[in-house]
């Protein structure tokens, strides 16, 4: 009997022990949040995107990221967003369909973007970003071979555009035609930016920055809607191919 | 009745856990408290004394959104590794002047190169290097390039580049070129040509 109570007594201890150890790691554990994985589908707050939109606009940034410090009372996210809302308006009022990523100030992921456009399934991604150096557009495709490794149904995430990138070149290359004849300030480059290579539909990047020298000028009215109605003109010639999927 | 060995014991036991827990409480707060030696000292040597050599290397002009060869003198190695640390320097030298055509501050330094066989090279920034670097697509991109060409071209066989930041991996450069994977070297030419060609 007394052999039993002592027996008892040593489990509670070791359990007691257990317990305090236990304490102990979460007391040491409890400065570092658990992160949840990168690719969890988006937070509540993102709206999914409607079906099938021909363009699929994304202005970069958003929430707690505000991209570059354009200048002090100029975040990159909010430039982004005005010259996304006015893109949609243009291409709207040209019949074409458009959607936002964000129609807000909030913080998207660029696993949630690309996540959000592959389901989607727009006919054509456009990735916004504004800058302070440079002149005028900057049109990018996605720094990927276009002869990417075939893995059946199976795409690695970090190449996924690989597929689509001769369709999104195709686009570049006609975009940036029409933009010639209009002596805009221009240039075509490939980059490695993300989400472009996670996307899988036709994908580019457009990067618009003054053409005056003056940051303000990205502020202008007058500025965005010309950026804006030029994109827009030279996205229309193409809406047909990209409408019937027949893109080469 | 409780015998009396049973309470020592238990009283024991409980102190040695209580030590513990505060023990490790401690350890916590001493490791939080400690402060990082980010760039605290320039990682690559100081140039060695001696011949030197003529190289090219990759400059970025923001003004103009260029990439443009540039011949600078840097010591002769005989080592991959060193020879990639001096032409990493003097590529740095030229963007921490005065007048620089892409600025960075004074403490901007590539903290190490390290040329891993087969053909991997990993450039590793310290803090102060990203801090300064003006955000934007086309501005990370010149230094991306500048900084892989002026290596690839210089010593044979790089086939592949991974940079770092203060020895981790980091997302973007300043918000926009991606770190997060390795970079292909012939796409890095690619976009080379691009930038010089305007």
């Amino acid at each position: 009997m007394r052999w039993n109570n002592g027996a008892r007594l040593l489990a509670q201890l070791l359990l007691g022990t257990a317990l305090l150890a236990v304490a102990a790691r979460v007391s040491l554990f409890s400065q570092t949040p658990i992160q949840p994985p990168a690719n969890l589908p988006a937070s509540p707050q993102v709206q999914p995107a409607p079906p099938r939109y021909l363009v699929m606009i994304d202005p970069a940034h958003g929430g707690s990221d505000a991209g570059a410090a354009l200048n002090p009372a100029m975040p990159e996210k909010d430039v982004t967003l005005v010259f996304a809302r006015r893109l949609r308006l243009e291409l709207n009022n040209r019949a074409i369909a458009a959607g936002l990523v964000r129609d807000g100030d909030i913080t998207v992921s660029l696993d949630q973007r690309a996540g959000m456009v592959n389901s989607a399934q727009p006919a054509l991604y456009i990735s916004l970003h504004a800058a302070s150096e440079g002149s005028g557009i900057v049109l990018y495709t996605a720094m990927l071979a276009s002869n990417g490794e075939d893995r059946g149904r199976f795409l690695d995430w970090q190449t996924a555009q690989s597929g689509a990138l001769v369709r999104s070149r195709w686009a570049q290359q006609q975009i940036t035609a029409s933009l010639e004849k209009t002596g805009f300030p221009l240039r075509s480059l490939i980059a490695a930016l993300r989400p472009l290579n996670n996307v899988t539909v036709p994908a580019i990047a457009v990067e618009v920055a003054p053409t005056s020298g003056e940051v303000s000028q990205l502020g202008s009215v007058d500025y965005q809607s010309m950026v804006c109605a030029a994109l827009a003109n030279a996205i229309v010639p193409i809406a047909p191919a990209l409408r019937q999927g027949t893109v080469p | 009745m409780i015998p009396r060995q049973w309470i020592i014991a238990t009283v024991i036991l409980l102190a040695l856990a209580t030590a513990m827990a505060i023990y490790v409480w401690q350890l916590q707060r001493k490791e939080a408290a400690t402060p990082v030696p980010a760039a605290a000292e320039p990682h690559v040597s100081p140039p060695a004394p001696g011949p030197t050599e003529a190289v090219t290397v990759w400059v970025a002009n923001d003004s103009s959104g260029t990439l443009r060869a540039q011949t600078i003198s840097v010591p002769v190695s005989a080592r991959r590794q060193q020879r990639a640390e001096e032409l990493m320097r003097g590529l740095l030298g030229i963007y921490t002047t005065e007048n620089s055509p892409h600025p960075l501050p004074a403490g901007a330094e590539v903290r190490n190169v390290y040329l891993v066989d087969p053909g991997i090279a990993v450039i590793d920034l310290n803090s102060a290097f990203v801090v300064g670097q003006t955000s934007g697509v086309l501005a990370e991109e010149l230094t991306v390039a500048s900084l892989i060409e002026t290596l690839s071209s210089n010593i044979p066989g790089i086939t592949r580049v991974k940079i770092l930041v203060d020895g981790k991996e980091r997302e973007t450069l300043s918000g926009h070129a991606d770190l997060s994977g390795f970079y292909d070297v012939s796409q890095v030419s690619e976009l080379a040509k691009q930038l010089t060609s305007e």
